[in-house]
């Protein structure tokens, strides 16, 4: 009944987003910059809970950096970033993540030499923050989790192989599981389909849609696919130079003249994202 | 105050032999990524070839040079095309250890030919001039002047010989520059073989400033860490403030805190070099390449 | 030797052939013990297997952060130094007896990896190392004029203890203690953890781990456990001076035990320092005056052309330079480019 062992929580929340609703994950006005580039300049955006979020933007248009910045990977040049209600601007990165918020990478980051079990388990630290635990054997709730995201993923056979020694698909496979591990409440998806075979795609499709409809799962997908943001997302946000472009319904979105500039506008052509 | 402008003229006088002496330690890393730990060896190689020609041909040391030069620059072409090419691509583990290797055994065999014994290379250059009550020995105005005149050369062949561009291309991008047709392997050599005869020539330079001996090499590598880490990588200007800076602060802790003498400078070194790092780990010049990137 | 690596794998025979080995290295000194005048062992063989110990101790400690955490650090031995002047200034100056003289080296060479290990941890790749080599240099030379306390350089004279079966089995058990405690942390989250840092610490710290505390947490552990040893070698040796304590290399000497017998692997050090142990025995009685040159060889060739050590002939013979030729000489090639392909899209 528990595909992956999630802990079953009140039953189907509303999938739609409440426009009321405080947003799960705000920015005010985020800016980053590189030197002298401008890499994000005054970007406001917001994730309300249960909401499938798409990010699109021509390539080098502030997408991943935008992450990084959440995460806190990067520091913010000016802005804030509120992650339910909280100011994190100033949160280290395990910070965030204990907060419940979780990513996956455009170039893919398992621990290579570790195997496909251990990543799973390393990425929900079930001592919280207490350096005693850490010598504790995990708890058989977080072994099931693990065992249940596994077999969900097809990465059952791979489970005691080194996650270096796993195809590319299924290394981002991995990746998808790492973020889920700690049942996070929003999990941002940086390129999740790139290198993954169709029907796998569609898979991943099916399992977003049922953690946020059943579980309350937030999500906010880069995405390359626009199939992918346009059968999943409400609402996608558009980004290019740094700046917002426009932000609506999928389908607003793909008629909003701007975004079909930016995409294969004058200087454009040799951009292949759509 | 005279004892100090005193203290501050020979830390000055320090950190241009200090400039001259990191210049090859710092372009090999900026170039190759290379991390020399045999720098010091080279300084104490070339210091050696000195002392030989001088105390058997009577040659004047600082003549020297055009023997060390040309001699080191073999040396450095053929290490690279035997031991350090085979380092370049690989984790920085193995070329440190690789590099401390070589350091052990140049070290080594150099006390097994010359023994242990620190030995001291005479100048005619051997006076003083006054300015005022200061005093500036000859031999290391000599050391300063030449070290500015290594700089600016060097400076001039990175700027403005083809060969110059390509090793800075190489430093910047090595699949570009190897896409425009750079022979990145003869560069690397090359390069290579101009900084070890450059260090080595900081070795001629320096001996007839102070008494050499086989393990003199260790401190200088650390101190030639300290001031790429400071000044970035491969950057000259860079090179010239961070061992100015060295050089005074070294010069001053031995003048002004009693009981201490100059065992303290490689402390002092290395405090400078983890408050640099904590806090601007970019380096204070800039340079090739940022010190962060690897 | 593929076989080899089966049946060894197959059937465990590391812990078997392990706790042979400890087995018989504890049974090795007892009948002189017992019976002084039956002596099966002589006094310089008991010497040298402790400075085995000592340094089993000190690669499997260093292990723990250059092996296991992938923060190498060229100055380890600072903590050596502390442990032995920790404790040598307690005895000789302080007059105290030779166990409490040791917690006090032990516990200040980890309070010393805390307070240094908060800075220079935040540095990457060599900058930490160089920086390690830095403090180690720096320490010597602050021991060397902290005169009044320290001895400066000429040196500190321990009260003698002569009774080598106990150093020998002291030594022993804490080689023993170290190296099942590294098996031990190697599966613990805790150790997963360190290699997770190794492989892709801004990725670990976006999962949630608090890097800096677990970086810090297993160096002062592991300058806990040198410290221990710097002790023990003080009181062993009833002299100490900056020169001898702070040697300039021995630091790299355990680094390159470590990379002999295999980088972060739990019996990589054990492997590693035996070989090299026995091999500078060989060394020193044939060409005492080369010795070190020869080892400055040893070091680059085993560094060019055995970077994976001899647990990693054992584990994977193809993933070394060495394990190819041998795989080449037996005719199995480099495994088919298609195989790989092959399970990519059976995904």
């Amino acid at each position: 009944m528990n595909p992956f062992a999630l802990p079953t929580r009140e039953a189907a929340a509303p999938s739609a987003p409440h426009p009321e609703a405080a947003p799960l994950l705000e920015g005010r006005n985020v800016t980053k910059f590189f030197g002298g580039l401008a890499a994000l300049n005054s970007v406001d955006f917001a994730v309300y809970p249960n909401e499938i979020m798409g990010l699109i933007g021509p390539n080098g248009s502030g997408k991943t950096t935008l992450f990084d910045c959440l995460t806190r990977v990067q520091h913010v040049s000016a802005g804030e970033i509120y992650f339910k209600g909280v100011d994190i601007t100033d949160y280290k990165p395990y910070q965030v993540a204990h907060l419940g918020l979780a990513r996956t990478f455009q170039v893919i980051r398992v621990y290579k030499k570790l195997t496909v079990w251990e990543n799973m388990l390393l990425s929900r630290q079930w001592g919280g923050l207490s350096m005693r635990k850490k010598f504790h054997t995990p708890p058989a709730e977080t072994e099931d989790r693990a065992r249940g995201l596994v077999s969900f993923l097809l990465l059952d056979r791979v489970m005691d192989e080194q996650a270096g020694n796993l195809s590319g698909g299924q290394q981002r496979l991995l990746e998808i599981g790492m973020a889920l591990m700690p049942d996070p409440d929003l999990i941002l998806l940086d390129e999740a389909t790139s290198g993954v075979n169709p029907t796998l795609i569609e898979e991943i499709k099916d399992r977003i849609r049922t953690l946020n409809s059943q579980y309350g799962k937030a999500f906010l997908l880069v995405e390359h696919n626009i199939h992918f943001i346009s059968d999943l997302c409400s609402r996608v946000f558009v980004l290019n130079y740094g700046q917002k472009l426009a932000e609506g319904s999928p389908d607003e979105i793909m008629e909003n003249e701007d975004v079909i500039e930016a995409y294969f506008g004058a200087d454009g052509g040799d951009d292949d994202d759509w | 105050m005279d004892q100090l402008s005193q203290a501050a003229i020979n830390g000055v006088m320090l950190g241009g032999f200090y400039a001259v002496m990191v210049l090859g330690f710092s372009i090999i890393w900026g170039v190759m990524g290379v991390i020399n730990l045999a720098h010091g060896e080279f300084v104490m190689v070339g210091a050696y070839i000195t002392w030989l020609l001088s105390k058997q041909l009577g040659w004047e040391p600082f003549a020297t040079v055009i023997v060390v030069f040309p001699v080191m620059f073999a040396v450095g072409y053929a290490l690279q095309h035997g031991l350090i090419n085979r380092v370049i691509d690989r984790p920085y583990l193995i070329s440190l250890l690789v590099t401390y290797g070589l350091s052990i055994i140049i070290a080594n065999a150099t006390k097994i030919i010359f023994t242990a014994t620190p030995r001291t290379v005479d100048t005619a250059f051997s006076g003083f001039w006054r300015v005022g009550d200061v005093t500036v020995p000859i031999t290391k105005t000599i050391v300063l002047i030449a070290a500015l005149i290594i700089m600016s050369g060097l400076h001039l062949f990175l700027q403005y010989t083809r060969l110059g561009k390509s090793i800075r291309a190489a430093a910047q991008n090595r699949e570009a520059a190897r896409i425009v047709g750079i022979e990145i392997k003869y560069v690397y050599a090359i390069t290579f073989a101009i900084c070890i005869a450059l260090t080595a020539v900081a070795g001629t330079l320096v001996a007839p400033t102070q008494p050499i001996y086989p393990f003199m090499g260790p401190p200088l590598t650390l101190k030639a860490f300290a001031i790429t880490a400071m000044a970035g990588l491969g950057s000259i200007p860079g090179a010239l403030m961070g061992g100015i800076v060295l050089g005074l602060v070294e010069v001053l802790i031995a003048t002004f805190v009693p009981g201490v003498g100059t065992n303290l400078g490689i402390v002092s070194s290395f405090v400078i070099l983890v408050v640099v790092l904590v806090t601007r780990p970019q380096g204070l010049f800039g340079g090739l390449k940022p010190a962060g990137a690897h | 030797m593929r076989t080899l690596t089966e049946i060894w794998k197959r059937y465990k025979l590391g812990p078997l052939v392990l706790i042979l080995l400890v087995l018989f290295l504890f049974l090795l000194p007892l009948p002189r013990w017992l019976a002084p005048e039956r002596k099966l062992v002589s006094n310089s063989l008991l010497f040298s297997l402790t400075q085995l110990f000592m340094l089993v101790t000190l690669a499997s400690d260093w292990n723990m952060t250059g092996g296991f955490t992938g923060y190498i650090d060229f100055g380890h031995a600072v903590f050596f130094g502390i442990g032995a002047y920790g404790a040598g200034v307690m005895m000789a100056k302080a007059g105290w007896p030779f166990v409490p003289a040791l917690i006090v080296g032990a516990v200040a060479a980890a309070i010393f990896a805390v307070l240094i290990g908060s800075a220079t941890l935040r540095l990457k790749g060599p900058y930490f190392s160089i920086a390690m080599l830095g403090t180690f240099v720096a320490m010597r030379e602050i021991v060397r004029v902290l005169r009044p306390i320290t001895g400066g350089g000429s040196g500190l004279t321990l009260p003698p203890y002569l009774n080598r079966p106990l150093f020998y089995y002291v030594t022993l058990i804490l080689a023993v203690l170290v190296v099942a405690f590294v098996w031990w942390l190697r599966r613990t989250q805790f150790g997963a953890t360190l290699v997770a840092i190794r492989e892709d610490e801004v990725g670990a710290e976006m999962r949630g781990i608090n890097t800096t505390l677990h970086k810090i947490t297993i160096f002062w552990i592991a300058a806990f456990f040198t410290g221990i040893v710097g002790a023990l070698w003080a009181y062993q040796n009833t002299f100490i001076d900056p020169d001898v304590v702070f040697f300039e290399s021995r630091t790299i000497e355990l680094v390159m035990m470590t990379m002999l017998g295999g980088l972060g692997t739990v019996a990589g050090p054990v492997i590693g320092v035996t070989v090299i142990y026995w091999l500078r025995d060989i060394l020193w009685s044939n060409f005492l005056q080369f010795h070190l040159l020869v080892e400055g060889v040893l070091l680059i060739v085993i560094v060019l052309f055995f970077p994976e050590g001899i647990m990693g002939l054992l584990n994977d013979p193809s993933a070394t330079s060495l394990g190819r030729l041998w795989g080449r000489y037996l005719g199995e090639g480099p495994k088919d480019a298609y195989q790989s392909t092959e399970t990519e899209t059976s995904v």
